[in-house]
C-alpha cells in the first residue's frame, strides 16, 4: 500500500497545501504526521489537504489530522480537508469531522 | 452449513491492508454492493489497527480474523490474546469536541449492522461484527456474475 505526499508553500496566500495519494492507514499515517509537522515547522500557516487522489483513510490517518487541527489551532492556524471522495466523505461525516475540517 | 475463512495475521502494520483486500474481495463475491464493502473494508480495517494500537503486542504476535458467509450475512471475527482492555469502561468520543482517540470502535459501529466487543484485562479482546446481506444487492451480483 503505497502513499505519496506532495507538498507546495504557496507564498502568496501565505498556506501550505498537501496532496495525498494512495492509502492511509496504520501503516503509514505516522508518514502524514511527521511531513505535515515539519512543514510547519517552516512555514507556520494554515494547512490545506486536497484528498482528490486519496482512496482510503481510517481512523489512524484521521487521527494525525486531528491532531494537526489541535496542534495548529492554537495559533489561529486553520487545517482544510478539499476534495474527498464519497468513501472518505462518509467518515468525515460520521465523525462529525466534516464539520470543522471541511469549509462550508 | 456456512463457510468460514481464517487468517492468522502477523501483528505487524503493514499486513492490516492485506487482510482488508481478502475480506472485501470476499464481500463482492457474496454480493455486497460497493458502497456495503467499503463499509467493511474500513471496519475490518479499524478492528485490525485496534489490536495493534491497543493490545501491546510484539512482532511475531499472531491475531485471527474469521469471516463466515451466511446466506443473509456476513460475519467477522477479529480475535487476539493481547493484554485487552476493560470493554464496559469503553466511552464513544464526544464529536463535538474534536479529538483524536477512541475514533476506531466508534467507526465500526457505525458502518456494521451488529457489532459486539469484548474484552477483558489480561484476556484479550474479540470484535463480532456482522453486515446483513440486502436481497436486492445480492441478486445484482449474482446476475453480474452469471454474465
Amino acid at each position: 500500500m503505497s502513499l505519496s505526499i506532495n507538498g507546495n508553500y504557496d507564498e502568496q496566500k501565505k498556506r501550505w497545501s498537501f496532496d495525498l495519494i494512495g492509502e492511509i492507514d496504520i501503516s503509514n499515517a505516522h508518514q502524514l504526521r511527521k511531513q505535515l509537522e515539519a512543514a510547519y515547522d517552516v512555514h507556520p500557516s494554515d494547512i490545506y489537504l486536497d484528498l482528490d487522489k486519496l482512496n482510503y483513510i481510517d481512523s489512524t490517518g484521521l487521527g494525525v489530522i486531528i491532531g494537526v487541527y489541535g496542534a495548529i489551532r492554537g495559533n489561529e492556524h486553520k487545517t482544510v480537508i478539499l476534495n474527498p471522495k464519497d468513501n472518505v466523505k462518509k467518515l468525515l461525516r460520521i465523525t462529525s469531522l466534516d464539520k470543522v475540517l471541511i469549509e462550508q | 452449513m456456512p463457510d468460514t475463512l481464517t487468517l492468522s495475521v502477523p501483528g505487524k502494520a503493514e499486513y492490516v491492508s492485506t487482510v482488508r483486500l481478502a475480506i472485501s474481495s470476499l464481500a463482492a463475491k457474496s454480493g455486497f454492493d460497493v458502497t456495503a464493502i467499503e463499509d467493511i473494508k474500513v471496519a475490518v480495517s479499524e478492528a485490525c489497527s485496534n489490536i495493534l494500537c491497543h493490545s501491546n503486542i510484539r512482532d511475531e504476535y499472531i491475531y485471527r480474523v474469521e469471516c463466515t458467509i451466511h446466506e443473509n450475512k456476513f460475519e467477522i471475527t477479529v480475535i487476539d490474546d493481547g493484554v485487552g482492555f476493560d470493554a464496559d469502561s469503553y466511552k464513544e468520543p464526544e464529536l463535538g469536541c474534536i479529538q483524536g482517540g477512541g475514533l476506531g470502535i466508534y467507526i465500526i459501529k457505525a458502518l456494521m449492522d451488529d457489532v459486539r466487543v469484548v474484552s477483558n484485562d489480561g484476556a484479550g479482546t474479540v470484535i463480532k461484527m456482522t453486515k446483513n446481506i440486502s436481497h436486492s444487492s445480492a441478486s445484482q451480483a449474482e446476475k453480474h456474475n452469471k454474465r
